[in-house]
């Protein structure tokens, strides 16, 4: 059978997509395996390839980044039963199995589904998980509670068929502040609850950010509306979804992302499109505002998550739990899940830095509490510091992969650990991805590394691209390209000198914004 | 700590990434990259002129050709299209070539625009060429001369242009109007022609001693005998003379069966040329039979004609060679062969024959055509004249080009010659070259895109739609019609259009491997050694298993399909498409 093939600038997935987006997995378990292009469309059900033959992986959908004690027990249950037993935290709130066979796909996916849960959009050129700060509900900075608008949009932008079919994925975060802890300047529609002087009172509503990235290229969203009342927000994200749907490069899927629709046509010509777009469907834009519009709520520190001992806004503490690697076992998630049921409000929360939290603590038990989560070997200490260090899954598991993150995060921990760096352990974040992907976002943090090789004389390496300084709204910088045998000894040049250079409870990032770049640089001679 | 890390060199194989690449190397590596190109004589830029025609640009495409082979409408029709037995196509599946030939074609019959001479390299140098001879080859090369500055007269025996393409070739493959109106292009450009002018030995002294230059492109007018037991002279016809005869509608009936005796291009005409006269295409009535001395593969004709042949019902009989006639009541009654076999140690070109003893038999017949090749009429040189190498003579202002320079050929080593004697002229009369040829590297930013997907390497050409056989005795139809803008389309994609290329700057690469994930063949690969020759062109790679082994992760161009997949998968904007072009024009 002859297939007419044209010029048309359309990428063959885009064909395979417009074929159609079902899948029988039982079908798929009964044959024993998936063709290219099943294994295309599993992703829209979440199921996706793995580096190791005959293994998939399967991402499920927390919406929110909230699961019940009931769903996390269900999820570790399964995990037990389909993958190994092992579950990783995303650094989109979601989990992960990693070790799963084809033909337990629809054993999977029923038993998660008698809890509510599902792996359906976890991938694919969907709206992803959408995510919200870990802290949305009890946080003392906070404007709003975002959890709330954030389950609402991700029930109604998945909900909805025709936004089935992106040209790419399509990222979207709530923060409840300007802290910024849900990262909304590196999501494609970022929303930031505010509170501003309006028509001489004090109304609190969103900020919404657009087409901002990591990927192979990175990108900071730039302000679509500084002010856009509660009520004309989520109309506002879906305008946003399909401004992406109808302009996004449906040919090179490298240049998909909302980012680059952005960068093509510029804030002003996506702003008059959102518009379009939500009045031809009916919606109001009245209260959307572009003019600048200052946050008059409470000063925010730059890092609010970093205080050990964070204050909520009612009466209960928060116990964090720092989840090494980002992977926990199906003991260790059905014993957390056991103690938010005994001690907190019976959820988890998952972060993006790839830890969880129990919520509603009786700040009587909270000592007792987290000797529990101790106790799973799990840790409570250092979330958030330079101790918690984020790596991808790496080549551990991941298709895409070029480096051992693991690896590089074995190496790095002790070093980060020493006492000599105690005083700047909350002013550094590390991340580590292992390829451009950047599922670790490397460039918003204060020492970000990207996995590579590196060429040799004959044969090559493993690396990485080593970036310092950065964060949401400024991308770190490129300090060089470093085999990792050497990035432990870099990285602790660069902490010495950060020691050194520091000026009072500065963060790495912002010293390095203060001295340039060239000190840093310096070190490399040493 | 040691941050000075040592590495491989960086690998490029063009030495520039963006204009004009000079060295040895760069010239191999366009002619390895693309070997149609460089089977062809005239080095015609096949995958362009396919692109524009992809792209539904037949003008972009038609010039293209008429720059490099001067007749594209013609050599659409009856080039021996040597580029097709090198395209890639050849070497990776069983489909077939692209149909380069028939892609020119098509571009020269989708021409809608009215197509100006091409335009001079130089203003007038003043100096004056008599090119003698209005064959392919003269009139490549009065077009060049002319281009190059020259007033130049073309001296033409017959009473029209063409040579042999009008003389030789049947209007069923070569209708006249596609010759007339490229020969218009050419003598649009301002050549004064002479017809019926037939040059002797004393007429070339006279243009030898007038003219600042003398080309002569009279062709192999000659046509060799076939001495054979018991033959009357004028018994047989040649070839030529019967293809020049039914070319001017001198033939239009004949009875009787007929022997065509070679296995070229002219045999094969003369043979189909015969079934027209003789109304037999539908197979009533006598025989027409070729008989040759080799095998089929020996014979000049392509496949798509063989299949003709048989269709016309003309049988082809082969390894045969003629040894006598019978003739009665003094006419021919049948000729004899004997049968032959090929000498399997012979390592020649066209291997030798050895007899079969006592394996005589007759082919009755009443016309013989001999058509076993022709050679130079010598006798127009002027006495002391002679050639020596090349296109050179003994009188340093006369040259000689074509079939005359060479023996008989085919219309594209003639158009070639043509137009390389030209530039031979050029620096004979100004003293120095002042044409250059060299390689134009361009950086192309658009995704990796050419239209191309792996599919379209596995698509079965478009057959070329040939008249109905019984249609094709009136009024000398054409047989193959063209293609319509949709098979040429669908045949121009197959092309994988090696004029690009796709190459990884190995100082941007982080071997993510991902180029490899996403290409649609083997044509990435992790390699451990790249080796070079002296002109730094890629010679022996040695294929790394593991990624720790991979030096480079390296595009293997014979191998690579331009889909562009691995450019737009890059992560690190390593991998680079270029355009690469042979660019023949004016020293600067």
């Amino acid at each position: 059978m002859q297939r007419q093939l044209t010029m048309e600038r359309l990428s063959e997935d885009e064909e395979v997509k417009a074929s159609g987006l079902n899948l029988d997995f039982d079908e798929i378990a009964k044959k024993g395996v998936m063709s290219k292009e099943e294994g295309m469309v599993a992703k829209w059900y979440g199921v996706y390839g793995s580096r190791q033959p005959g293994n998939l992986m399967a991402r499920i959908v927390i919406p929110g980044g909230v699961i019940t004690a009931s769903q996390a027990r269900q999820i570790a249950d399964t995990a037990e039963n389909h993958a190994q037993g092992r579950i990783s935290i995303t650094t989109r709130q979601s989990l992960q199995y990693h070790w799963l066979k084809v033909i337990r796909i629809p054993d999977m996916m029923r038993e998660l589904a008698t809890e509510g849960v599902s792996t359906f959009h976890g991938c694919g050129d969907v709206t992803r998980n959408v995510t919200a700060c870990p802290m949305a509900e009890n946080c003392v900075h906070r404007r709003l509670d975002v959890r709330p608008f954030a389950r609402e949009s991700a029930r109604l932008l998945t909900d909805a068929r025709d936004l089935d079919n992106l040209p790419r994925k399509f990222k979207v975060t709530w923060s409840g502040c300007r802290g910024n802890c849900a990262q909304p300047y590196m999501n494609c529609a970022g929303v930031i609850a505010v509170a501003c002087g309006l028509d001489g009172s004090r109304q609190t509503g969103f900020k919404v950010v657009i087409g901002g990235g990591m990927g192979w290229k990175g990108f900071v969203a730039q302000e679509l509306f500084s002010f856009v009342p509660q009520d004309r927000v989520i109309p506002v994200i879906r305008a946003m979804a399909l401004l992406f749907r109808d302009h996004g490069d449906r040919y090179n899927r490298a240049k998909a992302r909302l980012k680059f629709v952005v960068a093509r046509y510029g804030i002003e010509r996506c702003r008059e499109i959102v518009l379009e777009n939500m009045q031809a469907e009916g919606e109001s834009v009245e209260g959307l505002r572009t003019e600048p519009m200052p946050d008059v709520g409470e000063p925010v520190p730059a890092r609010p998550l970093v205080d050990e001992t964070f204050q909520t806004c009612d009466a209960s503490s928060v116990v964090r739990i720092r989840v090494p690697k980002g992977e926990v076992t199906h003991q260790q998630l059905r014993r957390v899940a056991e103690l938010s049921e005994m001690f907190g409000d019976q959820r988890i929360y998952t972060t993006n830095r790839q830890n969880m939290e129990l919520h509603g603590i009786d700040p009587a038990k909270t000592k007792q509490v987290k000797q529990e989560v101790l106790a799973t070997e799990l840790f409570t200490d250092g979330v958030e510091g330079i101790i918690d260090i984020v790596p991808c899954v790496g080549t551990t598991y991941c298709p895409k992969a070029v480096s051992t993150t693991r690896d590089l995060y074995d190496r790095l921990v002790p070093l980060v650990a020493q006492e000599k760096f105690a005083s700047i352990a909350g002013a550094v974040r590390i991340n580590i991805t292992g390829c451009p992907n950047s599922c670790s976002p490397y460039r918003i943090v204060d020492i970000g590394f990207r996995g590579m090789r590196i060429r040799e004389e004959q044969g090559s390496v493993e690396g990485y691209e080593m970036l310092i300084g950065g964060d949401q709204e400024a991308h770190g910088l490129r300090l060089g390209d470093f085999k990792l045998a050497d990035c432990p000894a870099i990285t602790e040049l660069v902490l010495h000198k950060f020691l050194e250079l520091r000026e009072g409870d500065e963060t790495l990032t912002a010293c390095i914004r203060r001295t340039g770049m060239a000190p840093w640089e310096e070190v490399l001679s040493q | 700590m040691n941050l000075d890390y040592k590495k491989a060199p960086n690998l490029r194989e063009y030495s520039v990434a963006d204009g004009e690449a000079r060295s040895a190397g760069d010239a191999r590596i366009l002619a390895k990259d693309i070997p149609c190109q460089q089977a062809c004589p005239a080095r015609t830029n096949v995958p362009l002129y396919i692109e524009h025609l992809a792209n539904g640009d037949a003008t972009a495409s038609y010039r293209v050709n008429l720059e490099c082979n001067v007749f594209p409408g013609v050599l659409g029709r009856v080039c021996t299209r040597p580029c097709e037995d090198r395209c890639r196509h050849q070497w990776t599946n069983t489909q077939g070539p692209v149909t380069i030939c028939h892609l020119k074609r098509a571009a020269a019959d989708s021409l809608e625009a009215n197509i100006a001479p091409l335009p001079s390299y130089f203003e007038d140098t003043g100096k004056r060429v008599a090119v003698v001879g209005g064959g392919p080859a003269g009139l490549a090369a009065a077009r060049e001369l002319k281009r190059l500055g020259h007033s130049v007269t073309i001296l033409e025996r017959e009473p029209q242009l063409g040579g042999m393409l009008v003389d030789g070739i049947p209007k069923f493959r070569l209708p006249r109007r596609v010759v007339e109106k490229e020969i218009a292009l050419i003598i649009d450009s301002g050549i004064d022609v002479e017809l019926g002018k037939d040059v002797d030995a004393a007429m070339m002294q006279e243009l030898a001693d007038t003219y600042d230059a003398v080309c002569i492109a009279a062709g192999t007018m000659k046509v060799q005998e076939l001495e054979l037991d018991g033959l009357p002279p004028d018994t047989a016809l040649s070839g030529l003379e019967f293809m020049k005869q039914y070319n001017r509608g001198e033939i239009t009936s004949m009875s009787g069966d007929v022997v065509v005796i070679g296995g070229g291009f002219t045999a094969v005409d003369c043979s189909r040329s015969c079934a027209r006269a003789a109304r037999r295409l539908l197979g009533e009535g006598d025989n027409i039979s070729i008989i040759y001395r080799r095998s089929e593969q020996f014979m000049a004709a392509t496949q798509d004609e063989l299949e003709e042949i048989e269709r016309e019902n003309i049988s082809i009989r082969t390894l045969a060679t003629p040894v006598s006639v019978r003739m009665e009541d003094g006419l021919l009654a049948g000729v004899t062969f004997r049968r032959n076999i090929l000498d399997k140690t012979s390592d020649e070109e066209k291997p030798r024959m050895l007899p079969v003893p006592d394996s005589e038999f007759e082919v009755p017949c009443k016309h013989l055509i001999v058509a076993i090749g022709q050679t130079q009429e010598w006798e127009i040189l002027p006495e002391g004249l002679a050639l020596t190498d090349g296109f050179g003579t003994t009188a340093e202002h006369v040259f000689v080009t074509g079939d005359f320079a060479t023996g008989a050929d085919n219309v594209i080593k003639a158009v070639a010659n043509g137009k390389a004697v030209a530039e031979e002229i050029d620096a004979h009369l100004t003293g120095r070259e002042r044409m250059q040829s060299f390689v134009r590297v361009e950086t192309i930013e658009k995704d990796g895109f050419t239209g191309r997907v792996r599919d379209h390497d596995l698509q079965s050409s478009a057959e070329m739609p040939v008249s109905p056989v019984p249609e094709r005795a009136e009024g000398d139809r054409e047989v193959e019609q063209g293609f319509d803008p949709d098979s040429a389309e669908a045949n121009a994609m197959r092309c994988y259009f090696c004029h690009y290329k796709f190459e990884i700057d190995q100082d941007k690469c982080i071997h993510c491997d991902w180029c490899i994930d996403a290409a649609p063949r083997e044509c990435i690969q992790r390699v451990s050694r790249v080796f070079l020759d002296d002109d730094g062109v890629v010679d022996t790679v040695i294929e790394a298993t593991l990624a720790h082994e991979a030096t480079y992760i390296w595009i293997d161009s014979d191998a690579c399909i331009r889909c562009g997949k691995c450019l737009r998968v890059c992560p690190t904007g390593a991998i680079s498409m270029q355009k690469a072009e042979r660019i023949h024009c004016p020293r600067t």
